[in-house]
This record gives structure tokens, C-alpha cells and sequence, in this order.
């Protein structure tokens, strides 16, 4: 993770140019709505991720950072728009640069290129979680179950343990079809030899018995027991031409196709008018097929993300999580279609399994055809074999199954016309030759027996091997889940102690003994909380919205401790705790410098008096906090600092826009006569609601200074320093003689009809308003650091000074 | 600090392991997969669950 050092933003979103000193610390921006506080944060997410959040996501369709990330001035010249930040790498101890150029967004300039640094600040790109903003906050809270499990899912990066678990279910289905052809595959060799053995079942005492008939009529030992390693036809010299022929096991093999044909009609029919029900189900239902069609589309696109890009449109998305988040939101909506995929595959893999028996079958007779010269029927029955042994490959698709939605309905086996004929030829023929003599009988018969064991053990050695691959796979994904579930659930129960903590140091007046309940299950996150000891309820369901919006970034702050860690250093807080309250903010302050002293929050809020709760608080100071006070579409946010504002009233009345010189005017005189009366403790009536107005500020402002210039001579007298004296008499002279505190009661800073008047001023006549204000702004500055006077300490003050120590006025007189 | 999904994958290995439905060179392939790529392919787990037990020598 990193700190933010310092950050130059230029021609992005609404900000003209701007620099901002961060100093690695906490950071608060404060300013009215529509002041270009979330600018800010937009600039800093986007040099960081290079992503803006605000354009990203629901209800932000058509937008995008290419076409809406630079000043709306700009949007022809991206390359105008870019920010650069300065920041330190905790983890390297380093510093560094990103210059990052709207244009191209992907490819920032680091400085310095090094390994560790591009890595460390790759990471931070893959975390749009750093910014959060009242939108993400209401995702966690009041959403549905569903919904809060994959946006919670989402910040901990959950997706991609859920890409793996998917992978190892692929697998595991994968192995399981590979298992069951195997096993088909067993059970048809098996027959092809028990048919040959005529035994029933494959003992090995009944297979010896069957073969040791036939070697003993030939002379050969016995063999006394069935090894791996035994050889039905040992002992048959190799040398001897004897034909590849037995006549009754051939005439078995004839009839055994010939019988198992008359089924052929019906064989696995039920599976096959299954899938034709299914099919017309989904013609039926253009949603349903539709659905179906993306979610083989989607899921073969998802395994073929490697980037930002869209394998399936080229459409160019902010980064790849984006997409895969995209195409998972998809794939979950078509849940009823995915169920009728797994039903229409396994009944594909049915009739696959069936058409593996058919080919053992055919194997036999086709070799008998060929040994008897009917080249023809070996023919045909070579193109039905290779024509089933296709046929697997479609039934394990939905594609390939809607393909042969005729041949299904016609008869998926496709009997050949000229099978049921070369058939009767053949077998005919065989029954016609003369019987073999016994020994050539038995020869052929051991031969044979031998070639069908093989088949046989080998059927069998790759059946034993599919079924550990697909045991081995499905170990693999039972432990996955099991794993799962006990990590997810202890993240769970983490993240629900720490946010119940959290949430209690916020509310430990009202609620100190606030739990909340996270729980997980099938996809979904429960999410409960205590409602005064009444029970729990979900969120929303009794708590204010004050209080949701503290529940929220309790959670934020749980999951971003959970998913980083120690290396939790920085956060984007996008005005979230606009509407809890004061005695809550406190505590707010209080937990963030308590529970994350080493991270770095840019906290914005549009609340002033909140931006003044976060420095009496102690989370920021002076120098660690900004306020704009205003933004127009020319200069962009307008800052709250005496050193640039002169300047900025002087250029817009130079274009002779004198409304904007006011409303500029305006809002300084608001800042500085706040800043003023907090830092000189002039006496002001209490406001609760701390919307001070500038007539009730400035004047008691003034009214301060005048009492504590005074206090100042007096003391200095009291003392007998004459240089003390001069400098109080000279300052307490130039506020008294000053235009502006001269013409302050005239111009009497009425909000609703000054500040009209002066937008109506000519360019002349508004001048000298802003020169009696300058001038009576500078009583209250230091001529050497120019920074604003204060008293201390604040509460019975016995000296005035500045930041410098130049000004150092005593104000407590000597004791008579 | 590891990261949740290198937690999960280490958790994973060793109840693996423990179990002894899988052997070491499969679960050390698992590893290897795992630690490499981001994006787990169904393809590749099913070449390491094919793998003959003991290794691919034959």
C-alpha cells in the first residue's frame, strides 16, 4: 500500500489545475456541494487505479474515463487531463511518481521504474476498494442477501477463489465423463468376452475351465491360475498360419448383434425423447434459450478473459475485473438454464454410454466381415463406428446436442440401410462354411479368448486410471469447499467482530452493547444487527439512516482491515458520514486514529462544521485540511487561502466577471471570519445547527481584535515596554482606520441582499470593495509569515501571536 | 501478509495432503498451479488429476 505525499491534478473531471500537499497524513477537504471535493478523490483513484468509480458500475451506463475523465473543455484533448501524485511505499521504504494521462489510462509514467515499485503500485491498481462513497456504503447495507454477498465477495477479492472453485467442479465433471465412457467401455469388452467364453459371469475358475478344455484337446498344459501376466493361447506355435476365424464364437458375435439390433429402435430412446422435450421447452421459451445460449457464450467468453478486453465483442472495459464481474452477473442469472444443461448433458452421457456398448458389438462382426471378404459390410460397419464414436463428442455440448435435434428424433443411432441385409448375408455365410475341425476350433477359440482378455484389461487399466483421476479430482473439490466455507466463515466471524467493535466506539452512548450477526450460506450473506437488545434485525429495519451510514463504513473499515491487514494505509472517504451526527463524528474521529494510526484517510464532506470536527478532534490540523468554496466551470474548485484568492478576484474582474470576484469575495470573508473567531475566541451565539452567518462573524471578529489590541497596550504599559505598546497601538490604529471595518457595519455582509449587490456591481465600483478588504484582512495577519494572528492559550489568553513568533503580544498586564 | 486467496490455497494443500486421497506429486503440481496463475484453467487440473500415481514415468 502507499501514503499519499502530494498530488497535481490537471483539466480532470472538474478540476482546472490543482496541487495539494498531503503530507502522508490524514486529509480533510472540505466544501459546499458542487465544489469539487469529489473531483479531488476522482483525480487521486484515477492516478492511482486508473479507473474513476463514479464512472464505473450500476446506473453509469454511456459513461466512461476516456470520454468523461477530462474537464468537460478538454474532452477533445485528453491528453491534457492527467495527474501526477508523489507517493511513499511503506513496505520499500520508497518514494515515487505516477504520472497517469487520461488518454491512457493503463500505462502510467512511474518514476523510479523500479521492480518492487511498479509491482506495489500494480497492486493498488487492482483495488478500487481505496475509495469508498455513500453509493458503495448503501451496497453493503441495504441490498438483498444476494447482492451483499458478491459486492462483499468482490472488495475481499473473493471472485477469483470462486474462478478456482469453479475450475476444480469443471474438472470434476470433466473426469466424471471420461469415467463413465471408460466404464461403458469395460462393460462392452466384458461381454465380447464372456459371449466368446460362453460363460456368465467373469470368474476365473469358469474362464480357466472354458480355456483349459480347449488346451487340453490341443495338447497344451493347463493353466492353473489367472495372472496378469497369463497367456490364454501360450504354448500355440506363432509361426503356423491358422485363419483369425472361430466359427461359433463368430456365430455368437453374428447373433448377438442380430438380437441386440431388434432393440435398437428403443435403445435409449427415453433419454433421447428427454432431450427432444427439453429442446422444445427452450424453442418454446425464446428467454429461456436465449439464457442458455449466453450461458455456454459467457462461460466460454469467462475462460477466455485475459484482460481488459472482451474475448467475445473487443469491447475495451475499464480493467479486467470489471469484465469478469460483468460476465459472473450474467452467468448467475441464468441459473434455471444452467439446470437444464447439466439435465440435458447427462442424458447425452447416457446415450454415449449406450453407443459405446453398440460399437463393442460391431467391433467383432466387423472383423468377421473382414476375415470372410465382405469388404463391403466391413464397410459400412468401419463409417457406423467412426459415425458413433463422433457422435460422443456432440452429446457433451448443448450446441452439439441442439445439432442433432433430426437425427434424435429420426433415431440417434442411425442404423445404416444396409446393416440389417449385410447382416443376414454375413451371418448366413458363416453358418454355411463347413464346421471347423475341433482343433483348429479350439486354436481360433484360444486366440480369440486371448484378444478379448487384452481388450478386456485394458478396458480395465484405463477405467482404474479414470476412475483415480476423477476421485482425485473430486477429493480435490469436496476439500476446496470444505476449506472454503471454514476460511469464509472465519473471515465471517473476523469481520463481524471487528465491525461490532467498531460500531460500538461510535455509539457507545446509545449502543454499547450492539452486536451484529454476518451469515453466511448458498451464495448469500445475511446480515443482521441488534436493535437496542429487541433482537436482530436487518439493517434498515430500525436503525436512521444516520446510523446505516455509520454501519457501512464500520463494514468498510472491517473487510479493508481483513483484506490488507497491516498494510491497510490508505483510504478514499468520499463524503460518507454526512448525516451522522455530531456527538457520533467524535467518536468516528476517535476510532480512525485509534484503530488505524498508520492509515491515511482523504476524508471529504461538504459539512463544515464536521471539516472543524475532524481539527478539534485532533484527526487533522490547519495543514492537513483544504476548503473550497466554490467551483465554477472556468476555474474549477476555488480555494480558501488568502494567497491565492487575491489573485483569483483580480483575474475575474480583469475579464470583467465581477459576480464570480464576489461570490469569491463572499466566501473568503465566510472562511476567514470563521477561521478568525475560532482562532481569537471572539464571543459569537452559539448556533447548534453551526451555520454561522458572515454578519454574525466578522463584526464580533473585529470587535475581538479591537479588545485584545487593546488588552495588549494596556499590558505592554503595565510592563514598561514601549516597543510592545507601539506595535498594539499600530495595529489596533490600522483595524480602526481601515475602509473595510469602516464600511463592515454599512456593508453589513446582509447574505440576502449584499452579496446580490455586489454580483451587480460594475467592475469600478466593486474595486474598492475588495481592496477595504484586503486591507482589513491584513490587520490580522503576521507581516513576516502572513499567517492569522491567534490567541493562546484559548481558553484565558495571555498572548497574541503568529505562526513565526513574530507577533508575540503579552496580554496579561504585571500584578499591582 | 498473505492475501486471502493464498491463505485458502494454502489451507487447501495441506487438508489435501492430510487426507491422502491425493498423492504428494499431484498436490506439488497442484502448488505449483496455484502459486502461477491468477486464473485456474479446468484443462490444466484435469492433466495434473490424470497424472499415472507416482509421477508421469513410466
Amino acid at each position: 500500500m502507499i501514503k499519499l505525499k502530494s498530488a497535481h491534478i490537471e483539466e480532470v473531471r472538474g478540476i482546472r489545475k490543482v496541487d495539494i500537499d498531503f503530507q502522508k497524513g490524514t486529509f480533510s477537504i472540505s466544501g459546499p456541494n458542487g465544489s469539487g471535493k469529489s473531483g479531488v478523490i476522482d483525480a487521486i483513484e484515477f492516478g492511482l487505479t486508473g479507473q474513476i468509480g463514479r464512472l464505473t458500475g450500476r446506473g453509469t451506463k454511456g459513461l466512461s474515463v476516456a470520454e468523461h475523465g477530462p474537464h468537460v473543455d478538454k474532452t477533445k484533448f485528453p491528453d491534457a487531463a492527467f495527474v501526477e501524485l508523489q507517493v511513499f511505499l511503506p513496505g520499500l521504504n520508497k518514494s515515487a511518481t505516477i504520472l497517469r494521462k487520461v488518454s491512457s489510462p493503463t500505462k502510467p509514467k512511474i518514476v523510479p521504474a523500479d521492480d518492487d515499485v511498479k509491482a506495489a503500485l500494480a497492486e493498488i491498481a487492482e483495488h478500487p476498494e481505496i475509495t469508498l462513497s455513500r453509493r458503495e456504503i448503501l451496497r453493503f447495507i441495504l441490498v438483498e442477501p444476494t447482492k451483499r454477498s458478491e459486492e462483499i465477495q468482490a472488495i475481499l477479492k473473493l471472485d477469483e477463489i470462486g474462478q478456482t472453485r469453479g475450475a476444480l467442479n469443471t474438472a470434476q465433471n470433466k473426469l466424471q465423463t471420461v469415467q463413465r465412457t471408460a466404464m461403458a467401455q469395460v462393460q462392452s469388452s466384458r461381454d465380447a468376452l464372456l459371449r466368446h467364453l460362453q460363460i456368465s459371469t467373469l470368474r476365473s475358475e469358469d474362464l480357466l475351465e472354458a480355456v483349459n478344455k480347449r488346451r487340453k484337446l490341443l495338447g497344451l498344459p493347463e493353466i492353473p491360475e489367472l495372472t496378469a501376466d497369463s497367456k490364454l493361447d501360450s504354448g500355440l506355435s506363432a509361426s503356423i498360419n491358422r485363419p483369425d476365424f472361430n466359427k461359433q464364437s463368430a456365430t455368437r458375435d453374428l447373433h448377438a448383434l442380430s438380437d441386440s439390433a431388434k432393440s435398437f429402435p428403443d435403445l435409449a430412446k427415453a433419454d433421447a425423447d428427454s432431450i427432444l422435450s427439453d429442446l422444445a421447452k427452450l424453442e418454446a421459451d425464446p428467454a429461456l434459450l436465449a439464457a442458455l445460449q449466453r450461458h455456454s457464450f459467457i462461460q466460454k467468453g469467462l475462460e477466455l478473459v485475459d484482460g481488459p478486453e472482451c474475448p467475445l465483442c473487443d469491447k475495451p472495459w475499464e480493467n479486467e475485473q470489471h469484465l469478469r464481474d460483468h460476465l459472473n452477473r450474467k452467468l448467475a442469472k441464468s441459473a434455471e438454464a444452467q439446470k437444464l444443461q447439466e439435465a440435458l448433458l447427462q442424458k447425452g452421457t447416457a446415450i454415449a454410454q449406450a453407443g459405446i456398448r453398440v460399437i463393442g458389438l460391431l467391433g467383432p462382426v466387423q472383423k468377421i466381415a473382414e476375415a470372410q471378404g465382405d469388404t463391403g459390410f466391413a464397410q459400412v460397419l468401419t463409417i457406423w463406428k467412426t459415425d458413433l464414436d463422433g457422435l460422443k463428442i456432440s452429446l457433451t455440448t448443448v450446441d452439439g446436442l441442439t445439432g442433432l435435434k433430426d437425427r434424435l428424433t429420426t433415431g440417434w443411432l442411425a442404423t445404416p440401410g444396409a446393416f440389417a441385409k449385410g447382416l443376414q448375408d454375413l451371418t448366413e455365410n458363416v453358418i454355411s462354411k463347413p464346421d471347423q475341425t475341433a482343433a483348429l476350433d479350439a486354436q481360433t477359440f484360444l486366440t480369440t479368448a486371448q484378444l478379448r482378455l487384452s481388450d478386456y484389461r485394458e478396458a480395465m487399466r484405463k477405467n482404474k486410471a479414470a476412475e483415480i483421476a476423477y476421485a482425485t479430482a473430486k477429493a480435490a473439490y469436496d476439500t476446496y469447499c470444505v476449506v472454503l466455507e471454514e476460511q469464509l466463515n472465519a473471515l465471517y466471524d473476523e469481520v463481524e467482530k471487528d465491525f461490532s467493535a467498531f460500531y460500538r466506539s461510535v455509539n457507545q452512548d446509545d449502543e454499547s452493547a450492539f452486536t451484529a450477526k454476518l451469515t453466511p450460506s448458498e451464495g448469500k450473506l445475511e446480515f443482521e444487527v441488534n436493535f437496542y437488545d429487541r433482537g436482530l434485525f436487518p439493517p434498515a429495519a430500525y436503525h436512521s439512516e444516520g446510523h446505516q451510514d455509520g454501519m457501512g463504513v464500520c463494514l468498510y473499515l472491517a473487510l479493508m482491515k481483513r483484506l490488507f491487514g497491516d498494510r491497510f494505509t490508505f483510504a478514499l472517504l468520499d463524503d460518507v458520514v454526512m448525516s451522522v451526527d455530531a456527538g457520533h463524528r467524535y467518536q468516528f474521529c476517535k476510532l480512525l486514529k485509534t484503530q488505524f494510526p498508520n492509515t491515511q484517510f482523504i476524508i471529504t464532506t461538504h459539512d463544515r462544521l464536521w471539516a472543524e470536527q475532524m481539527k478539534s478532534a485532533g484527526l487533522v490540523t490547519r495543514k492537513t485540511s483544504l476548503s473550497f468554496h466554490g467551483w465554477t466551470v472556468d476555474t474549477g474548485p476555488l480555494v480558501e487561502s488568502d494567497e491565492e484568492i487575491w489573485g483569483e478576484i483580480d483575474s475575474s474582474l480583469a475579464k470583467g466577471k465581477v459576480e464570480v470576484g464576489a461570490a469569491a469575495l463572499r466566501h473568503h470573508l465566510e472562511y476567514v471570519s470563521r477561521l478568525l473567531a475560532d482562532q481569537l475566541g471572539a464571543p459569537i451565539a452559539f448556533r447548534a445547527d453551526g451555520n454561522y452567518e458572515l454578519g454574525e462573524l466578522l463584526p464580533n471578529v473585529l470587535k475581538r481584535m479591537r479588545e485584545l489590541c487593546g488588552k495588549a497596550s494596556d499590558a505592554a504599559q503595565s510592563w514598561g515596554s514601549v516597543a510592545d505598546q507601539e506595535a498594539a497601538t499600530k495595529r489596533k490604529t490600522a483595524l480602526s482606520t481601515s475602509s473595510g471595518a469602516v464600511n463592515v457595519e454599512q456593508w453589513a455582509v446582509n447574505k440576502a441582499v449584499h452579496y446580490n449587490e455586489w454580483a451587480n456591481f460594475g467592475k469600478k465600483d466593486f474595486e474598492p470593495v475588495v481592496a477595504a478588504f484586503k486591507d482589513l484582512l491584513g490587520c490580522f495577519r503576521c507581516e513576516g509569515c502572513e499567517s492569522w494572528l491567534y490567541v493562546t492559550p484559548r481558553t484565558n489568553p495571555e498572548s497574541l501571536r503568529c505562526a513565526c513568533n513574530k507577533v508575540g503580544l503579552n496580554l496579561k498586564p504585571k500584578a499591582k | 501478509m498473505a492475501t486471502l486467496q493464498q491463505q485458502l490455497a494454502e489451507k487447501f494443500l495441506e487438508k489435501l495432503a492430510e487426507s491422502k486421497q491425493v498423492d504428494t506429486e499431484k498436490i506439488e503440481q497442484l502448488r505449483l498451479l496455484l502459486r502461477d496463475s491468477k486464473k485456474v484453467k479446468a484443462d490444466d487440473l484435469v492433466k495434473i488429476f490424470s497424472l499415472p500415481a507416482g509421477g508421469d514415468v513410466a
